[in-house]
């Protein structure tokens, strides 16, 4: 695995497309800083780039790398190594890719302009985001053998949590104002690793309250240390269930 | 006839309604070059990704050197394989990719065979980019990638495809060394005129059915030919096929 993860991530730093996330990232966030006189405004605006950028990247570009790399994948499962070394060298080494253009766009002008506890947290959860996406962009390339059908269905995912699920949500919130929902509003949350990113910077930066009555809830529940701890194991599953399902397709699928 | 190295026994695959091949039995024996010809879609690729353990059979099984392969994938460490479609990583150059492969495969420096890097010419280019390579240039890196750790089994799926003439000939050539070296060579191509010198036997596939496995000898006798290009055709078109099924 180590073999693979090696050089994928060799042939991965001189890709212009992770070069390019890197350097988009890197304008993006210094443009925000310099643009806003309050580093805390700039952060904010930041955090929406970021809630909808990261994973849009991570899983189309997961998506069109491992359509990209199919025939060399399969010369590389034609070579004495078990399929489950070929697909972790993969993962492993898109994601250190990522995560390393991520870490100069969006770390580096974090660290210079706002070195925060709620700039550490967007940058860990953003790097949470790009792995989750990630996961989901290789099993999406996986289960579907056209690439452009493949790639529509990434948009359709990023499209359903970036927009759709929180308009439902919303929708749902105003609905039922009159009953008691709250039970239900931080699983609802947890289910979106999108919005779970968002609430746990949020909280960092003490503007729950500007999300209202649910902001309360989030707060009560994800401002302890048990509720960080919960949020945290829920993005770990988000990584863990797309990559396990990976796993278990690229070892029977026909290639 | 030498030791069967590689054996079908009644391989078939299955993509949704459609058999690709069906119930296959077949063995290919160290020391020869067996020819796969058919149509499209007559079922070779799938004959030889099932070999390889890209397609996990529907039914039947496979051994190689006697051994029945599964989810072990050290057997592989016997074939060369010469895809089709050469793609590699865009970004390392050619160097890094033969290091990379060796590196994959644990090749000793004793177990490498690099002659062919310089036969085909690509010794001034090992610091190339991959992408910036011609189509034909990606195939000889795929044809050094398959010879070069000396393999027992060699499965080539239109080597020659892209190939200039001179490295085409240099290809073969290896191939044939291959089979003189005690080894087995899988070879499909539509080129019948370039391999049919080097084919010890011919297997025909069509609709996912072998046909027949023929020594090229009793193929050229039986139908009065004296080049298998010719035979080949002659035999498909007559009644000669019945007579040697």
């Amino acid at each position: 695995m180590l073999k693979v993860f090696k050089y994928t991530l060799i042939d991965l730093a001189r890709n212009r497309f992770v070069l390019g996330y890197a350097l988009l990232m890197l304008l993006v966030a210094q443009g925000l800083f310099a643009l806003e006189g309050d580093p805390t405004k700039a952060l904010l605006s930041l955090v929406q780039v970021v809630m909808a950028l990261v994973p849009l990247i991570a899983l189309v570009f997961t998506v069109v790398y491992m359509y990209d790399t199919l025939e060399f994948t399969q010369l590389l499962a034609v070579q004495p190594m078990r399929r489950s070394a070929i697909l972790g060298g993969q993962l492993l080494a898109l994601a250190a890719a990522l995560l390393l253009a991520q870490a100069i766009g969006l770390g580096l002008p974090l660290l210079v302009h706002s070195p925060t506890v709620a700039a550490l947290v967007l940058s860990l959860s953003g790097s949470a985001l790009v792995l989750v996406f990630a996961a989901l962009g290789a099993l999406i390339a996986l289960k579907q053998r056209e690439k452009a059908r493949g790639v529509g269905v990434a948009l359709a995912i990023w499209f359903l949590f970036v927009l759709v699920y929180d308009a439902l949500l919303m929708w749902g919130m105003f609905t039922l104002s009159d009953h008691p929902i709250e039970p239900f509003v931080v699983p609802l949350a947890g289910i979106n690793p999108i919005d779970l990113a968002r609430i746990m910077v949020m909280l960092q930066v003490d503007l729950a309250a500007m999300m209202g009555y649910s902001g309360a809830i989030y707060k009560n529940f994800f401002g302890s240390v048990g509720g960080t701890i919960v949020a945290a194991l829920i993005l770990s599953l988000w990584v863990a269930v797309p990559v396990l399902f990976a796993f278990r397709v690229f070892r029977r699928k026909d290639l | 006839m030498a030791e069967a190295r590689i054996t079908y026994h009644g391989v078939g695959k299955r993509y949704g309604k459609l058999w690709a091949l069906r119930k296959v039995d077949c063995a290919f024996h160290a020391g020869e070059v067996v020819m796969l010809i058919g149509p499209n879609a007559s079922g070779k690729t799938t004959l030889i990704k099932s070999l390889l353990g890209l397609v996990s059979p529907t039914e039947g099984h496979i051994t190689v050197n006697g051994q029945v392969i599964g989810s072990d994938p050290a057997y592989r460490k016997a074939i060369g394989y010469m895809p089709q479609i050469s793609q590699f990583p865009a970004t390392l150059t050619i160097g890094q990719l033969l290091e990379m492969m060796a590196d994959i495969r644990e090749l000793r420096a004793d177990e490498v065979e690099d002659s062919l890097v310089e036969e085909l010419g690509l010794s001034a280019q090992l610091d190339k980019r991959l992408s910036t390579l011609s189509g034909g240039t990606k195939q000889k890196v795929s044809a050094v990638l398959a010879l070069r750790s000396r393999p027992g089994i060699l499965v080539m799926d239109e080597p020659t495809a892209g190939l200039d003439p001179l490295s085409s000939q240099r290809v073969l050539q290896r191939a044939a060394a291959v089979r003189d070296a005690g080894g087995t060579v899988l070879i499909t191509s539509h080129l019948m005129e370039e391999v049919e010198s080097l084919a010890d036997r011919v297997a025909y596939l069509e609709d996912g059915n072998l046909k027949f496995l023929l020594p090229v000898q009793e193929i050229l006798s039986s139908t009065g030919s004296t080049r298998l290009s010719e035979a080949l055709p002659r035999m498909l078109e007559s009644n000669a096929l019945s007579h040697v099924l």
